[in-house]
């Protein structure tokens, strides 16, 4: 250990090796670390790497933290490998609707630099404050406009990673459409930096439109908010976003009844016809009143809900009622996603809901956010 | 070219005629000659069988078989690929998925279908088009190529610029592994479990197996359609115009350019209203509700005046519609009407670089003393140069051959990609450098080498080879004795 922590502080310096009682941000469950290294280039990544696997030491790549507690940890303690020094936008062209950026960038950092030109990435992960480029990708995370946008897959089209060996590799590139070799990128989304350590990564973007709007219906009944989720998605409205609240998570954005939110997003005109469509949809169905929440961000409402649920017997009541919500919303008693005979099984790690941790602040809300998909698996 | 020993050869057909029926097996030369090549017939190659599966379990049985004959395999769709991914190596088994073509399951309310891989692009479209729905994807060979083509190279089309490619609409993937396993790799909703080997099969070129089911999604078509074409005199001005358009924060359904030589070409053969003496028009889709559908078209259109087009004209119709787009999917087409033999290339720079690559490509075209029509789709940046030639001339094809790697170098050097929808195959296959390092090539071979360790499974795809393999591969088109003396034409 000792000839590594040196060769460690000669390849980085020694502000970039914590050790000792500096590792407690990174103790996960219990168990501490041996090390944690704050590499500035890709280059330095490869080095860790490549003196980690010497010393046989277990490498956990560190984004910001958010999604540490997925997965089961470390039976051995190792190097965290965290990446926020890599936190540049390396390249925005707003001609080419792509951008390339270090993984240690934090989301939020991101998007505000894409936007002061006119421009997003179309995810809306949690944490976004804290949760870096790289920690989305590795973590496959979204938000509630993946419904029309997609998820980390249809937006990454290359990265940069170092593999277990220590080499840098890159997959993918930087237009908008390529099938020149293997994809790359995809092997790498969802993979909890199991396959490598993603270190810069390039992007799809979308221009921001001109007008966008959250909508909340409220209803009687929570099954009555899933067959207007039927009857939305068998229209011809294009919403973005297609969510459902519970009493609970309603009553913390102060609709005080089951709610179905839905986002539109477009020209001002494009969308003041599709509330109106909206309005006139849920009507027969049961939708009492249709409002517009303000502001209309995805991840305040994330919070607002996750505050609602904080004590660990409502995540569990809440978790008992999105079973049966989503049943509803599929129209169907049994989920759509059930393993088919042949099915291969899940190889990578697998997340857990882990709504009592000594913080209390790690419990995701998992009332605010039903139907995401038609048919969708939670996990 | 057949390798197999005679009474070897009839030994195995016996076999293979067990798994598939006397009437899925092809082996005789006159009937593999069909099978020699793609759509790209500059490579050519006869495998020893041809078979026709009707199911993943012949599938399956049939490379087990060749597994344990070492044969190499490759599986064929419609042979409409342009890069020469699906040719068999010298001998070996083609394994043809034509006859698997159902579509085996429409789930309305969850946006998905279930379809056999054999099963032709459009003919999907037309199955659940009568419910409202589409299956995005549209190659310009989407009459005739099939899903599972499309799988292996991740196919686009001229509406992936809003909608995305081939990959962007697969969800699972019935497949047989190259060791006759048959497994899933994702599933039928949109976040599967674990790694996503779904999303790294598509676009793998038939080299990680051969999918037998394949779990798409659909999409209700759009509730308004409206197409503009832009008329320019200088092809500079219409590549700002595509500029302006995405400056704007528009994002059309489709941005595809077409050149003066082809637009002339497509009025010779068709007649589709494109103006013959303009140096290039901008044909521009929006699509989406019907309410805002003028409002993005007049922005379109302003973009486009404000770029220095000529004249810019919204389809006052759908028959005009269906006309100036059968103008723009018949473009490959009507080269015949300017030309013996065209080749086809495909590289995609980032769109602000259009106007610099445009050039350039004329540039290279006509040093090489060739002519080139471009037709392509302007709003990805994903161009596609016809280089047009007379295979009868000697020499010809091998400055065509020329002229096409310094366009990919071209590409390469503005950041952009050899290939945006065509694939690598063998065509590219030694251009994968200009892109790729030593190490991401070693990646990737260790991701190929996960699924296919045996390397039975389309051998000689995607890598580059080293040189000395190059003359035991397929080999390059060679104009037949009676084409020589003018007897017989090939097209």
């Amino acid at each position: 250990m000792p000839p590594l922590l040196e060769k460690l502080r000669a390849a980085l310096g020694p502000a970039n090796v914590l050790t000792g009682v500096d590792l407690s941000p990174f103790v996960v469950e219990g168990r501490t670390p041996a090390v944690a290294v704050f590499p500035g280039s890709g280059d330095e990544v490869a080095t860790v790497v490549q003196q980690a696997v010497a010393a046989g030491l277990p490498i956990m790549p560190w984004g910001g933290g958010t999604a540490a507690t997925v997965g089961a940890t470390s039976a051995r303690a190792g190097l965290v490998l965290a990446l926020k020094r890599l936190d540049r936008l390396v390249e925005h062209e707003p001609g080419d609707l792509t951008a390339t950026v270090e993984a240690g960038m934090t989301f939020d950092a991101l998007q505000s630099a894409l936007r002061a030109r006119g421009q997003w990435l179309s995810l809306d992960p949690p944490d976004g404050d804290r949760a870096t480029v790289g920690g989305i990708i590795a973590a496959d995370a979204s938000g509630p406009r993946r419904h029309l946008y997609g998820t980390v897959r249809d937006l990454l089209i290359g990265l940069t990673v170092v593999t277990a060996d220590g080499a840098i590799v890159r997959g993918g590139g930087k237009v908008v459409k390529n099938v020149a070799g293997y994809d790359l990128p995809k092997l790498f989304v969802g993979a909890y930096g199991t396959l490598g350590i993603v270190v810069e990564a390039t992007f799809k973007l979308r221009p921001l439109a001109e007008e966008e709007r959250l909508l909340a219906v409220t209803f009687d009944r929570l099954k009555d908010c899933g067959a207007a989720v039927r009857a939305l998605l068998a229209s011809d409205l294009l919403p973005n976003a297609v969510e459902i609240v519970d009493a609970a998570a309603g009553a913390s954005l102060g609709l005080g009844a089951p709610a179905l939110l839905v986002g539109f997003d477009g020209l001002r005109e494009q969308v003041d016809a599709e509330v109106r469509e909206l309005a006139m949809l849920v009507a027969p169905l049961g939708g009492r009143d249709v409002t517009v929440l303000a502001p209309p961000t995805w991840p305040r409402l994330a919070a607002l809900a996750r505050a609602a649920v904080a004590s660990p017997a409502a995540v569990m009541r809440a978790r008992r009622r999105r079973g049966s919500a989503a049943s509803a919303a599929r129209g169907r008693p049994t989920p759509a996603s059930a393993p088919s005979p042949g099915c291969w099984r899940p190889i990578a790690k697998r997340r857990r809901w882990r709504p009592c941790s000594p913080s209390g602040a790690r419990a995701r809300a998992p009332a605010a956010v039903t139907p995401r998909w038609p048919g969708r698996r939670w996990r | 070219m057949a390798t197999l020993a005679v009474d070897r050869k009839s030994a195995l057909r016996r076999e293979l005629e067990g798994i598939v029926g006397r009437d899925g097996v092809l082996s005789e030369p006159d009937e593999l000659l069909v099978y020699e090549s793609d759509g790209l017939t500059l490579f050519r190659a006869l495998a020893d069988f041809v078979v026709f599966p009707t199911s993943a379990e012949h599938v399956a049985a049939v490379v087990r078989l060749a597994n344990r004959e070492a044969l190499p395999f490759v599986a064929r769709g419609a042979g409409t690929g342009l890069s020469g991914g699906c040719l068999p190596a010298e001998g070996g088994v083609v394994i043809s998925m034509m006859r698997m073509n159902r579509v085996l399951d429409v789930d309305y309310d969850n946006q998905v279908a279930v379809v056999e891989p054999g099963l032709v692009n459009l003919h999907l479209s037309w199955a659940v088009g009568p419910r409202g729905f589409h299956y995005a994807p549209d190659p310009s060979s989407q009459q005739a190529c099939t899903i599972g083509g499309n799988i292996a190279n991740n196919s686009g089309g001229p509406h992936t610029l809003k909608y995305g490619v081939t990959v962007n609409h697969v969800l699972g993937l019935e497949v047989v592994l190259p060791d006759g396993e048959v497994m899933w790799l994702g599933g039928k909703t949109r976040d599967a479990l674990g790694y996503d080997l779904a999303g790294v099969f598509v676009g793998s070129e038939g080299t990680f197996g051969i999918a037998t089911k394949i779990a798409v999604r659909i999409l209700r078509k759009p509730q308004a359609v409206k197409t503009v074409l832009a008329v320019f005199d200088q092809i500079d001005q219409a590549s700002a115009a595509v500029s302006a358009i995405i400056a704007r924060g528009l994002v059309p359904a489709a941005v595809e350019m077409i050149d003066q030589l082809t637009i002339q070409a497509v009025e010779d053969a068709f007649g589709c209203g494109y103006p013959r003496d303009a140096a290039a028009a901008l044909l521009i889709e929006v699509d989406g509700l019907r309410a805002g559908i003028e409002t993005q078209a007049e922005r379109i259109v302003a973009a486009c005046r404000e770029s220095g087009a000529r004249e810019v004209r919204a389809a006052a119709d759908e028959a005009e519609r269906q006309l100036l787009w059968k103008g723009r999917k018949s473009a490959f087409g009507a080269y015949g009407r300017v030309s013996p033999a065209y080749m086809v290339m495909d590289g995609v720079i980032p769109r602000t670089k259009l106007p610099y690559v445009l050039g350039r490509v004329n540039e290279i075209v006509a040093a090489h003393g060739l002519r080139v029509g471009n037709v392509f789709h302007a709003g990805d940046g994903n161009l596609h140069p016809n280089i047009l030639y007379d295979p009868r001339k000697p020499g010809e094809e091998a400055r065509v051959v020329a002229a096409g790697a310094e366009i990919m170098k071209v590409c390469a050097e503005v950041g952009g990609s050899i290939s945006g929808e065509h694939g690598i195959g063998l065509e590219k296959s030694d251009f994968m450098p200009f892109i790729f390092s030593a190490a991401d090539l070693a990646f990737m071979q260790s991701l190929k080498a996960a699924f296919n360790p045996t390397g039975l499974c389309n051998p000689g795809k995607v890598f580059p080879t080293k040189k000395s393999c190059v003359e035991a591969g397929p080999v390059a088109y060679r104009p037949h004795a009676i084409e020589e003396r003018g007897l017989a034409q090939r097209f």
